[in-house]
């Protein structure tokens, strides 16, 4: 097998005194989506912003097609392929939907592959197409966050990677961008990291997924076998067996197994 | 052996001692456990209050003498007045561990005819609820612990609040009914049933009777080094008899204060916020301190690091004259003084062991090199042994350092050694017999002797040392018998091994399957940069499978070549106390482990071994 496109190693990552990411390892190969659970505070998006370089971390490696990337500015990062689409969107709100898909691609010159780039994200997003002047203040947040991803995906990255994307949308919404999440990296050969709260989504699309605790790796396989898992079905996806006296309070102690 | 009653005050039962010293003691503290987060104080007074209302309520329900009661909870301060209340009726008590699951709960439930239950919990009610149809013999329910239950009805559950007013009320009309009770009762009664858990079959209920528990009881503060200044963290559980002995019976004789410990996972902070005055522990935590120790030493500064190595070096010297009985001269006692100041108080305060006088370990061997490095650093622990059937009977004694033996049987107990090698013993104080169970309780009492099951050495001077248990010992293929457990206790002695259970019986040489220790092997893996997610990759990394090998090649290095372990595995997923692989002390079950894993053990007999 050739090397992963993105693999990261121990990681550890501090916010000053505070380690918030405690020693966690992960790899994402060409072509995957890779989903990475956790409730808050897990770690999650400190890992993508380590991964991105808007964090440092203090021990451990990130390599990118096997070149070491940690601790690089990220805008090195962002060049060398890896799009960062943050939580709770963050587009520019005073440019334009067009302006904003132009920003995405900020760092290219092949400006005739750019404007076919820019057809690509109005075809996933037909929305955008229609509000393509107005300013993305105005969008609504499902449309913001088409904008984001659309955006992410305009620097053609190796690596899109997504935090959080369902976050503040309708059950219905998360559903289309989760379609189209799996249709991009379907048609277009996309590899994805995905972070994500959801957990009964994001494994519906993605190959593997890790599941993150306190900073650390619990639990990391198939998709389809973590949605079998008991701990899986009990703290993330909210199904408990019906006990005897037909709800009940208390929590089995999780093993992750 | 003799029936005389052993007598303390002059009482010959728990209950009679228990009213007697409850009154004189007052308002002095018993019990600390938290609630919310703060440390609350119940006094004597308070434990004899809410034992009378228990024992009061019990019997306005019927309970008759030698009915049985079943507790089935966490350590708590309800676990202990549910315990004496219902001693104070008459009533015989069975703990049952949390950890069961139904199945197992329903076994001892039905097996002792029990009447009546204490949950500690919702969750643990929830497992009676489950068997309900099968115990129709369980009349009342009581559960200690009513959050999420609001609303919940049902004929046979209530508050434990709601037995409390029972009692209160039953009291009234019938003042002076458990005094009378308890005086009419005799060393005979039944007291507790104890199920230890067949690695082999069901678990068999061991009869303890008043007499048993006094006996334990006459054994403080002269053995048991516990008394009424002391303060002590209850934590391992109270259905195990180690910790009934300490934290239940012990405190009724002489007096110490209980500290409960807030969960199973809180254990070393409580230790530290506590800092008990005597300390009981299983080998497995002094393993976990000696561990978190030496790797907290591994990241100490080099100035750290060089005053640890000292500091030890100073120890482990006087420790070794101290075993040989040698007398310290002046000068060793000033060099322990400055490195007892400068490295050893620190190591006590970090690990909560700054202000115990004593400290004692039973339940399972221990390696004697462990003990000897606590020695080293000042804290002197104690052997103990002993099992359900005889109680605590032997103890190393104070300021005598046998490492290696559980010392000299106390008084009223004997100890000899069977021609095959078997320990055999007995006590005034021994249990009387397993409950429904006559052929087993004849295969181990007998002519008055228990055989133990576990083979060991006396010395000329009485002191006891156990080999192993005797099922355990190993003959290879080759003819050689082998004792696991000497290698076993000496692998469990590395921070990176948490258990180990040594294989090769009517085998061409031994193997071993090796539970790692999670936290200190993710920490090496982390500072060795090895990468992995979860525990069975952590487990799958060949740095880690390295890393057990060289733990496995030093212990091999002590050992001669058919004594020396082949091939090892990583068993690599993490056990927790429900899993049937491991006792409630938290030690891999042999014979369980060697079937759930046989296809893993038949590996390492695949192919030809490498030696």
């Amino acid at each position: 097998m050739s090397a992963p496109l993105l693999e990261m190693r121990n990681i550890e990552t501090y916010y000053g005194p505070i380690m918030a990411i405690r020693g966690v390892s992960l790899t994402v190969n060409e072509g995957e989506i890779v989903a990475v659970l956790g409730a808050n505070g897990a770690g999650k998006t400190t890992l993508l912003k380590t991964a991105t370089g808007a964090l440092d971390s203090n021990k451990g490696q990130v390599l990118l097609d096997g070149e070491e990337i940690q601790c690089r500015d990220p805008d090195w990062v962002a060049r060398k392929g890896i799009a960062h689409v943050p939580e709770g969107r963050e587009v520019f709100p005073f440019l334009t939907v067009a302006e904003n898909l132009a920003m995405g691609a900020y760092n290219r010159r092949d400006n005739d592959a750019v404007a076919a780039d820019t057809e690509t994200v109005y075809g996933y997003f037909p929305a955008l197409r229609e509000l393509r002047g107005k300013m993305a203040a105005y969008l609504s947040g499902g449309q913001q966050q088409m904008l984001a991803i659309g955006r992410g995906f305009m620097s053609r990255p190796r690596l899109l990677m997504l935090d959080e994307p369902s976050l503040g949308l309708s059950p219905l919404l998360i559903q289309e961008i989760f379609a189209i999440i799996a249709r991009l990296n379907r048609e277009q050969g996309m590899t994805i990291l995905l972070v994500e709260q959801n957990a009964n989504v994001a494994l519906q699309v993605s190959n593997r997924g890790y599941v993150m605790e306190v900073g650390g790796m619990v639990m990391d396989g198939k998709s389809a076998d973590l949605l079998e898992s008991e701990d899986i079905k009990e703290f993330y996806l909210g199904k408990k067996e019906e006990g005897i006296r037909g709800r009940r309070r208390w929590k089995k102690r999780k093993t992750w197994r | 052996m003799s029936t005389d009653n052993v007598l303390i005050d002059g009482c010959d039962t728990l209950p009679k001692l228990f009213l007697k010293v409850a009154a004189e003691r007052g308002d002095r503290i018993a019990m600390r456990e938290k609630d919310f987060g703060i440390w609350q104080s119940y006094s004597w007074n308070d434990y004899r209050e809410r034992a009378m209302e228990i024992a009061y309520g019990l019997l306005s329900l019927g309970l008759q003498r030698g009915d049985v009661v079943s507790i089935q909870s966490e350590d708590c301060r309800e676990w202990l007045w549910a315990d004496v209340g219902s001693l104070l009726a008459g009533g015989v008590v069975n703990g049952i561990y949390p950890t069961y699951q139904a199945r197992q709960v329903e076994h001892t439930l039905s097996d002792s005819s029990c009447r009546f239950l204490f949950a500690e919990d919702e969750e643990q009610l929830d497992k009676y609820l489950e068997i309900e149809k099968e115990l129709p013999g369980i009349e009342r329910v009581f559960v200690f612990d009513w959050t999420g239950l609001r609303g919940f009805e049902h004929d046979k559950v209530d508050s434990i609040e709601s037995l409390f007013e029972m009692g209160k009320s039953y009291r009234a009309d019938h003042e002076g009914l458990v005094e009378r009770i308890s005086e009419e009762g005799s060393g005979d009664d039944r007291a507790a049933l104890v199920y230890t858990s067949g690695t082999t079959g069901l678990p068999k209920g061991s009869i303890l009777s008043q007499r048993y528990i006094m006996c334990q009881m006459s054994f403080s503060p002269d053995y048991l080094r516990l008394s009424k200044d002391d303060e002590i963290l209850t934590y391992l559980p109270l259905c195990h008899i180690a910790e009934r002995v300490f934290s239940g019976w012990l405190p009724i004789a002489q007096g110490a204060t209980i500290n409960f410990s807030e969960s199973p996972e809180t254990v070393a902070q409580n230790l530290r916020e506590l800092s008990p005055t005597y300390v009981l522990a299983v080998p497995r935590v002094w393993e976990k301190f000696y561990s978190r120790v030496t790797t907290a030493m591994s990241e100490a500064t080099w100035v750290g690091r060089k005053a640890y190595e000292t500091g030890i070096k100073i120890g482990m010297r006087r420790a070794d004259k101290m075993i040989a009985g040698e007398k310290l001269s002046a000068l060793d006692k000033l060099k322990f003084v400055i490195a007892d100041k400068v490295v050893f108080s620190n190591i006590k305060k970090m690990l909560g062991l700054n202000r115990a006088h004593s400290a004692a370990s039973g339940a399972a061997p221990i390696s004697p090199a462990l003990l000897k490095w606590f020695l080293a650093i000042g804290l002197a622990i104690d052997e103990l042994w002993g099992q359900t059937e005889l109680g605590i009977i032997t103890t190393t004694r104070k300021g005598v350092f046998r490492i290696g033996t559980v010392g000299p049987a106390m008084p009223g107990t004997e100890v000899r050694i069977d021609d095959n090698g078997e320990i055999v013993a007995r006590s005034v104080g021994q249990f009387d017999g397993y409950l429904n169970q006559p052929e087993k309780t004849a295969e181990t009492i007998v002519n008055g002797w228990i055989h133990t099951g576990d083979v060991g050495e006396l010395d000329e001077e009485g002191n006891l040392s156990i080999t192993d248990r005797l099922k355990d010992i190993i003959i290879t293929a080759g003819g050689k018998n082998i004792t696991p457990s000497v290698m076993e206790n000496e692998l469990k002695f590395s921070p990176y091994v948490s258990d180990a259970v040594i294989i090769g019986d009517k085998r061409k040489y031994l193997t071993c399957l090796i539970m790692i220790d999670q936290e200190n092997v993710e920490h090496y893996a982390q500072t060795h940069s090895v990468p992995f997610t979860d525990y069975r990759s952590l487990c799958a990394q060949p740095e880690v499978i390295g890393l057990v090998d060289a733990e496995i090649s030093r212990v091999n290095a002590g050992f001669s070549s058919v004594e020396q372990v082949k091939r090892f595995r990583l068993i690599d997923v993490l056990l927790t106390a429900e899993d049937e692989e491991l006792t409630p002390t938290m030690k891999l079950k042999r014979s369980f482990v060697c079937e759930k894993y046989s296809d893993l053990i038949d590996s390492m007999y695949a192919g030809k071994a490498s030696s």
